[in-house]
């Protein structure tokens, strides 16, 4: 078998207007591992698969057509992609920040039991990151948020 | 939970998005969050090993496709080890508006891409054959840092 059929079922891919710099900011800013760049010749990306833990995503671009990014249409987006930390989420979220990630939500710790933060990319991808720090059960999470829970 | 990663859609009509993608795609409803008037809070859906998570439009800032005239600003990749040509037959039949039928890539996949019934775009990929770098740069003159 080789490497890539390791890749999990599923990934998230983003387009961005300029994926290197993009790439590079993922790197720097949330610690991915960049494994394939797939390059057009003209500074564009047509595949990419940064890693970080056991999770992937794929950085594309410039987009074309339907594919926009944030970036250029008003900040809006229709999907973002959420990392679940096994450790160091506030850490995790002063790196961003040093970098400069634009933190929308502060590290907190939520009724469910995780820690979580939220922030805006480089070209305002949405990010959320989340650490469970108390273990709790359907019930007692039932009870702390109010909702119904089906699993 | 564990650690990784998952892709957040927003949808106009949750509720609807959960049942088409189960009907399409196969995938299975992990968990579900409801308010008190029957209102998705949050959900999840399992597909071999992944999963997403299925919610609200929940801002001006975070909007289904359907209402942004069809534009996506993130996809979703789906790479499966079963037969890519009957998930189509699957999906087609559900009612994916089909963008590129299945069709073997220059890296050794087999893929087709569609949107679902909101606008979001899916890709769905089955690895065929095992290809080189050297074999992929000559295949389409572009060039490739890193390979697997």
């Amino acid at each position: 078998m080789n490497d890539r059929q390791k890749l999990p079922t599923i990934g998230p891919l983003l387009w961005y207007r300029d994926p290197r710099a993009a790439i590079t900011w993922l790197e720097t800013a949330f610690g991915f591992e960049t494994r394939l760049i797939v390059d057009d010749g003209q500074g564009g990306v047509i595949h990419s698969e940064l890693t970080l833990g056991d999770g992937y995503i794929m950085v594309v671009g410039p987009p074309s057509g339907q594919a926009v990014s944030p970036a250029a249409f008003g900040g809006r987006s229709t999907q973002s992609v959420h990392v679940q930390l096994e450790d160091g989420l506030d850490a995790r979220c002063e790196r961003a920040r040093a970098a400069g990630a634009s933190i929308e939500r502060e590290p907190a710790t939520q009724p469910y039991g995780d820690r979580v933060f939220t922030c805006r990319d480089l070209e305002d991808h949405p990010w959320s990151f989340g650490q469970t720090v108390e273990a709790l059960s359907v019930e007692e999470m039932e009870a702390a948020t109010g909702h119904k829970i089906e699993t | 939970m564990t650690a990784g990663f998952r892709s957040a859609l927003f949808y106009q009509d949750p509720k609807a998005a959960l049942a088409w993608l189960e009907k399409a795609f196969g995938f299975e409803l992990s968990m579900l969050l409801e308010d008190a008037e029957g209102n998705l809070v949050h959900s999840q859906m399992n597909f071999g090993g992944g999963y997403v998570m299925i919610g609200q439009e929940w801002s001006a800032d975070h909007k289904s496709p359907k209402s942004l005239d069809g534009k996506n600003t993130q996809s979703v990749s789906i790479e499966i080890d079963t037969d890519i040509d009957a998930h189509f037959e699957r999906a087609k039949a559900a009612g994916a508006v089909i963008y590129a039928e299945p069709e073997t890539q220059f890296y050794g996949d087999r893929t087709y891409r569609c949107r679902d019934p909101e606008g979001h775009i899916w890709t769905v990929s089955q690895n065929v054959k095992a290809v080189s770098r050297e074999e992929a740069e000559a295949a389409t003159g572009l060039k490739i840092t890193g390979w697997l």
